[in-house]
């Protein structure tokens, strides 16, 4: 294995061994403190640039784990890296008030090479969700008629790592799955600096998720089209909850609470066509988090839905094929999210734009997008966020076997 | 080895990717973001409990250390509030081999020169009247080093010297001299003869056992504080060389060691709300004295509380203390003519009524300073954070009702001053303030 490729793979078992560090603030949204937190997008790379859209898509540029029967589009010949950052500026706003927090960090790492000609696979580490905000609020002093303020915060997430593999079962059809371990910690913390104390809430939890792919390609003339469908079963979380108190004289840790959280089954649909360097797709996603219970109580679910389109094309002109060939894209995706809150359902836009700019050699690229969004809405006494993310991606190629071709 | 597409600028990329993580992730704001406050459930609530019942009593201490705190009290007062206080202070005259006198020495005077000191206690505007006795019995202090305020040794009741004066306290420069001629002259005499009496240590003090300075003839308004040192509390003989042009000379003779020097505090609480304290009863409590309880410092009055209602709290099922306040006011305008103490100071104590200094957490004694508000006086507080002490009584789940804590001055302040404080203890009561958290 390649020395460059190795350094990859240690990164990346750094980062999986230290989660809550990779995890942590991945999200500032107040909106976070109910349930699993803010489900984090799977996708990666090019996609983001595309509302997302992947679930068509077959692997090649760059890793699609939305969908495990696209790894069948890895070239034989090149091992992916993939790492991803992020930086958000969130405008969040009430009625009556604007506020705003700029947060950053790794996102994802992945990587995906083929086995055999029939066996593609692909390892990585993403959130699947994640908790992250900070509320000060006053609360009274019952007895007096003073309040002290008081600090809500949360943070962590659900972080998933996963191993996945496609297997091409008949020309231009896959089917593939990723086996992802899902893990993390919950804390929600209320404290006062003033009476110095901090009730700390942390929820481990845990379990193993199964997810299903499949890619069917038709070739007419030059164009591709592919379909894409992927299934997620419903899960239970395996949790485990620790409560502690502290104030200056004491830390106890008391009773447990009981949480629950659940993974809701999932299906996904979506169509793409491709010529040359030319791609579209779309895709619908379904989820049936209805069923889930949550302790809040201002939350109420609903099944989510999630609808995205993007296309891609190259820079036209001399530098179409060649290394210096710049992949524009853009997209826009649209989620109505499991989230009820006071009656009132969340959901989420954006539109994206972004570019597949070479690095060096053709085989390197750093994708680079911009997503403009809000989610939720300033009705009743909820508030709306406005954002902007920049995220970048490395996708780094390494030629697989070529020791052993030159040896 | 270079891998195709990932040069020297790919891994700098990948390194600034790094960079730039650790450097934003740390940029986040959030100490002042608020939005989202509706949907966040307490799982706690902060209460406040000011109502537990406080006991409270005056103790009035065995006795109060007074030696070596370098002052001399000496005189009268009294009130209807902390009754009469007449105060003696002892002293003894170290020994020192007395220089051969000049065979033209010629006595003139002498006398006790005292020096004013910034504590005083009663109405100093008062003529005052001291008197200087001598003892008949030496200043034997117990263990060698202590003499209370309720120790005394016999004296002469002849009156060695007195004088009468307006003080003029705080004054460093003026001195109070009470002219003792007889007693100076059988002194000079004694040096000038070379008399055995004053030729050791020994022979010296078994000859002058040493004086006491008590009120004298006059009604004192007043208990003054004298400084009590070898260099500010002297006897002085004055002398002249019988020539021609007359040389006038002085022989000085100091105050002896600081262990035997101390004041003697007789207190009488005869029609005072006190009356009922007694040595053998030493602690009443503030029913009996009009709601009230007195501190005051040599006299050794110290008001005493406890909790009995504290364990009430016990029966609550989650909860934990954050913060004990202890709410002292005084007595509105019983500080009119006695400035209250600038600071109290809090102790543990028991049945027993031992004291031991309550510390804050960096392990110094806690200390309350008296607020003062101009505009209500009913704000005028002293207020201890008692938090440890209160989760430390809690903390086995059962509290000894016997225990208590008292307020007072520090040592120094309580064996060297007459600081006094009137604790109002009804209207309104002593505060037990708990702020506790219940979750």
């Amino acid at each position: 294995m390649r020395k460059l490729t190795k350094t990859y793979i240690l990164i990346l078992l750094i980062l999986i061994l230290r989660p809550g560090h990779v995890s942590s603030q991945i999200t500032t949204s107040p909106y976070s403190i109910f349930g699993l937190g803010y489900l984090e997008s799977n996708s990666i790379g090019p996609s983001k640039a595309m509302g997302g859209t992947s679930l068509a898509f077959l692997s090649g540029r760059s890793i699609n784990s939305m969908n495990p029967a696209s790894y069948r589009g890895i070239d034989s010949l090149l091992s992916i890296f993939e790492i991803g950052v992020f930086g958000k500026y969130t405008i969040y706003s009430t009625k009556q008030e604007n506020q705003s927090l700029l947060n950053a960090n790794l996102k994802y790492m992945v990587m995906g090479f083929r086995i055999a000609p029939w066996l593609a696979t692909s390892f990585g580490f993403s959130p699947y969700s994640s908790v992250g905000y900070t509320i000060n609020t006053t609360s009274p002093v019952e007895g007096t008629n003073l309040e002290y303020p008081k600090t809500f915060s949360g943070e962590g997430g659900v972080n998933q790592v996963y191993v996945g593999g496609s297997v091409n079962l008949i020309k231009n059809l896959s089917v593939g799955f990723n086996a992802a371990y899902l893990f993390g910690n919950i804390t929600h913390r209320e404290s006062s600096t003033v009476f110095n104390y901090t009730l700390e809430d942390a929820t481990y939890i845990s379990n193993f998720n199964f997810d299903y792919g499949l890619n069917y390609q038709l070739d007419i003339k030059k164009w591709k089209y592919n379909i894409g469908l992927t299934y997620g079963s419903s899960k239970k979380l395996k949790t485990k909850n620790v409560t502690t108190i502290e104030t200056d004289y004491v830390t106890e840790v008391l009773k447990s609470r009981k949480y629950k959280y659940s993974l809701p089954q999932n299906i996904g649909a979506g169509f793409a066509v491709s010529k040359g360097f030319f791609r579209a797709g779309a895709d619908y996603e379904w989820s049936n988090w209805e069923v889930a219970e949550f302790t809040n109580s201002y939350l109420r679910t609903r099944n989510s839905s999630r609808y995205s389109f993007g296309v891609e094309f190259p820079s036209l002109g001399l530098n179409k094929g060649t290394s210096k060939m710049v992949l524009y894209r853009f997209g826009a995706e649209y989620r109505e999210s499991y989230m009820i809150i006071d009656n009132m359902p969340i959901n989420y836009g954006a539109v994206t734009f972004g570019a597949g700019i070479p690095l060096g050699g053709f085989l390197s690229v750093i994708n680079v997008s911009l997503e403009l969004g809000q989610n939720g809405t300033t009705r009743k006494d909820l508030f709306r966020e406005r954002f902007v993310t920049l995220n970048l991606d490395l996708a780094l190629k390494d030629v697989w076997f070529k020791k052993r071709r030159y040896n | 080895m270079k891998g195709i597409g990932v040069g020297k600028k790919g891994r700098i990329i990948l390194s600034f990717f790094v960079f730039g993580i650790i450097l934003i992730s740390s940029c986040t704001k959030t100490n002042e973001f608020t939005i989202g406050k509706d949907f966040v459930e307490s799982q706690t609530r902060l209460q406040v409990i000011d109502t537990f019942s406080v006991d409270l009593s005056t103790v009035l201490l065995d006795s109060v250390v007074t030696s070596s705190q370098n002052i001399a009290y000496v005189g009268q007062y009294e009130d209807n509030i902390f009754g009469s206080i007449n105060c003696n202070s002892y002293f003894d005259l170290a020994y020192e081999s007395f220089s051969e006198l000049d065979v033209k020495a010629v006595y003139d005077s002498s006398a006790f020169i005292l020096y004013y000191t910034d504590y005083n206690y009663g109405d100093t505007t008062a003529m005052m009247s001291i008197s200087i006795h001598r003892l008949t019995e030496k200043i034997v202090p117990y263990d060698k080093t202590y003499l209370f305020n309720t120790s005394s040794f016999h004296y002469e009741s002849q009156v060695t010297g007195t004088v009468s004066f307006y003080p003029v306290p705080h004054s460093s420069d003026t001195a109070v001299s009470i002219p003792v001629n007889s007693l100076g002259e059988e002194l000079f005499n004694l040096i000038r003869d070379k008399d055995e009496k004053v030729s050791t240590q020994e022979w010296f003090t078994d000859y002058l056992k040493g004086f006491v300075l008590t009120s004298g003839t006059t009604n004192n308004k007043a208990l003054l504080g004298f400084k009590a040192s070898s260099e500010r509390l002297v006897m002085k003989i004055y002398y002249h060389l019988d020539k021609e042009e007359p040389e006038k000379k002085e022989i000085t003779i100091k105050m002896g060691e600081a262990t035997h020097q101390f004041n003697n505090v007789k207190y009488d609480f005869t029609n005072t709300p006190l009356y009922n304290i007694k040595m053998e009863k030493n602690e009443v409590p503030s029913t009996e004295t009009g709601n009230k309880v007195f501190m005051q410092g040599l006299i050794g009055l110290i008001p005493k509380l406890r909790f009995s209602s504290l364990q009430d709290i016990l029966a609550a099922d989650r909860w934990e203390i954050l913060k004990a306040e202890l709410i002292i006011e005084p007595v509105q305008f019983s500080y009119d003519l006695f400035s209250l103490p600038d600071s109290l100071y809090i102790y543990k104590t028991d049945k027993e009524n031992r004291r031991t200094i309550l510390n804050d957490d960096d392990s110094k004694p806690m200390i309350a300073s008296f607020e003062f508000d101009k505009y209500l006086p009913e704000n005028n507080r002293y207020t201890f954070n008692i938090t440890s002490y209160i989760n430390q009584e809690l903390y086995d789940a059962y509290v000894d009702s016997q225990n208590g804590l008292m307020i007072g001055l520090n040592e120094n302040k309580l064996e060297s001053s007459f600081e006094r404080l009137l604790v109002e203890g009804k209207h309104p009561p002593v505060k037990l303030r708990i702020y506790y958290l219940s979750y």
